[in-house]
């Protein structure tokens, strides 16, 4: 079955970009969400493998929803990857570092690290 | 030359030799006149009137007391060593004498007084245009600096919102440059154009990095430690661009240097940003001389260094880091416009102009100083200025 990763982002176009990048290079369902509060009723019914979480969002930022998510019981096992701009490409590595309880990569994130790291929490769920 | 000069200059204030000078010639002048009535037999008494000359000059010149010797030098000459026969031709004079030395002593003591008056008037205008003129240049420089921190502080602001917002239409770009390499990637042509564009992205990373950097500067995490291994490391870390560019490096590094309290991650980055500049400055080889030193600061020291606030005093200790190259310098007109946000010489991509202005601002978050110049010898020398921790904390 396909593995199924949520993208949140306000920012149509980026969204729209990561789901091309990622439904050519690998065997995923993408769906993409942009705003914060409609990403966690569109978590609930899809069901997704990871989500990919923007940070700095008009309505509800990355870091509420994710709390959010974490206080779910159907929600909290989900791995979340922030990509965000608020962290240089020096803090983190190229295919995310944890901090804290989460992945976190820099913006603009490039298509086969970010392929690397969903790789690699798929297959750690797995 | 040497007493025309201090004449010019001192008019009112004559000393030593030009005083002697001055005296000796007026001296003669009243001498002279009392000799040239004296041959003539008394003919050209009319010519005492000339007296008044040195009596106002030498008034002029030291003000009452030489008004009054001179006034008493020309009484003398016309009465007393006036010879008789002279005072006989003339015989209303005889009577006036004592009257002319009074007039002469009026003169004398009243030009005196005037001049006393106008070099004081004269003194204290040269000393207020000179306190105006220095309050200008401080003025001057107390304005730029203003005018840097504001400009820094709203670039900071203005380089968060930018750095964020720029970062997602990067994000989209790159994200569509993989994507198409992926699809596309049969195409030899259509690959360069993508390579090309994918550097593109990186390179505009790289800048809204330098962005970030710039608006994060002003959060200091102190640490009181030992500059040496900060600038041993920051060498290490560009020893490839050295080597690359033919640079020899000699450091001199005193190992007797007091702690400083620093951030090391940003003083590692303004030691970075120096030592990148000196190579840049060096194309085709040259030397970078990298040099740590315990300082007691003399006046000179501090003086080398124009900031607006001082943190340093004359006496107190501090390390003192010097950094030459044997580069091209820079040009006296830029010298201003170094520590200027985007102030660069560098051809597009080479340099963002950044460096310094952020350098500077982490300088002085860290209460030191930095100062770059221009060494007679070619090349630039960049010196800054640490605080010790002695006698603050522990
Ligand atoms: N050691 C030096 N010798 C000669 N010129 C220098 C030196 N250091 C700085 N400059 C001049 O000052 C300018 C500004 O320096 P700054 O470090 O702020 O920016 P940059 O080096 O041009 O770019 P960046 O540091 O962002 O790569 C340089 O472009 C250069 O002209
Ligand atoms: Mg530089």
């Amino acid at each position: 079955m396909k593995k199924k990763i949520l993208v949140v982002d306000d920012e149509v176009s980026l969204t729209h970009m990561i789901r091309r990048g990622l439904e050519a290079k690998g065997n995923y369902l993408v769906m993409e969400e942009n705003s914060g509060r409609r990403a966690i009723t569109a978590a609930r019914s899809f069901r997704p493998d990871i989500v990919l979480l923007d940070v700095m969002m008009p309505d509800l930022d990355g870091g509420s929803v994710a709390a959010i998510f974490a206080e779910d019981d159907d929600l909290k096992h989900i791995p979340i990857v922030f990509l965000t701009a608020i962290v240089t490409k020096e803090e983190t590595q190229p295919t995310g570092s944890v901090i804290g309880r989460h992945t976190f990569m820099a913006k603009p994130v490039n298509l086969d690290d970010l392929l690397t790291c969903i790789e690699d929490h798929l297959g750690a769920g797995r | 030359m040497n007493v025309i000069d201090s004449f010019v200059e001192n008019w009112g204030n004559l000393r030593g030799g030009a005083a002697a000078i001055a005296i000796i010639a007026i001296a003669a002048f009243i001498a002279s006149l009392g000799l040239l009535v004296h041959w003539t037999g008394g003919t050209a008494f009319a010519w005492l009137h000339l007296m008044y000359l040195p009596i106002v000059l030498s008034a002029a010149l030291f003000r009452i007391p030489g008004g009054i010797a001179a006034a008493l030098a020309a009484g003398l000459v016309i009465g007393p060593f006036m010879p008789l026969y002279v005072l006989e031709e003339i015989p209303q004079q005889t009577s006036n004498w004592m009257i002319r030395t009074g007039l002469f002593l009026l003169i004398g003591t009243f030009t005196g007084i005037i001049f006393t008056w106008l070099t004081a008037q004269f003194d204290s205008l040269k000393k207020a245009h000179e306190e105006l003129s220095q309050s200008h240049i401080e003025l001057r420089s107390a304005q730029m600096e203003l005018i840097q921190a504001a400009k820094l502080e709203s670039i900071g602001r203005l380089a968060a919102g930018v750095a964020h917002e720029v970062k997602n239409p990067l994000a989209i770009i790159q994200l569509g440059v993989n994507f198409l390499d992926t699809t596309l990637s049969c195409d030899q042509d259509l690959k360069e154009v993508l390579d090309e564009m994918d550097r593109a992205v990186k390179r505009a990373d790289y800048i809204v990095k330098g962005l970030v950097d710039f608006s994060r500067s002003d959060e200091l995490e102190l640490k009181t430690q030992n500059l040496n291994p900060i600038i041993e490391n920051a060498l290490n870390l560009v020893g490839h661009e050295l080597r690359k560019g033919q640079v020899t490096l000699e450091t001199r590094l005193d190992t007797f240097i007091s702690p400083v309290a620093a951030d090391r991650n940003k003083i590692q980055q303004v030691f970075i940003n120096l030592f990148m500049n000196a190579v840049q400055a060096m194309e085709g080889g040259g030397k970078l001389t990298v040099t740590t030193a315990q300082k007691e600061l003399s006046r000179n020291d501090i003086a080398l260094f124009s900031a607006m606030k001082q943190p340093f005093s004359v006496g107190s200790s501090a390390v003192m880091v010097e950094i030459t190259d044997t580069g091209h310098g820079i040009p006296e007109n830029k010298l201003d416009k170094l520590f200027d946000p985007f102030f660069t010489t560098k051809p597009v991509g080479k340099g963002t102009g950044l460096g310094l202005s952020i350098s500077r601002k982490i300088i002085e978050l860290h209460d030191a100083m930095i100062d770059i110049r221009n060494r007679e010898e070619g090349g630039v020398v960049v010196k800054l200025l640490f605080k010790t921790n002695q006698g603050s904390a522990s």
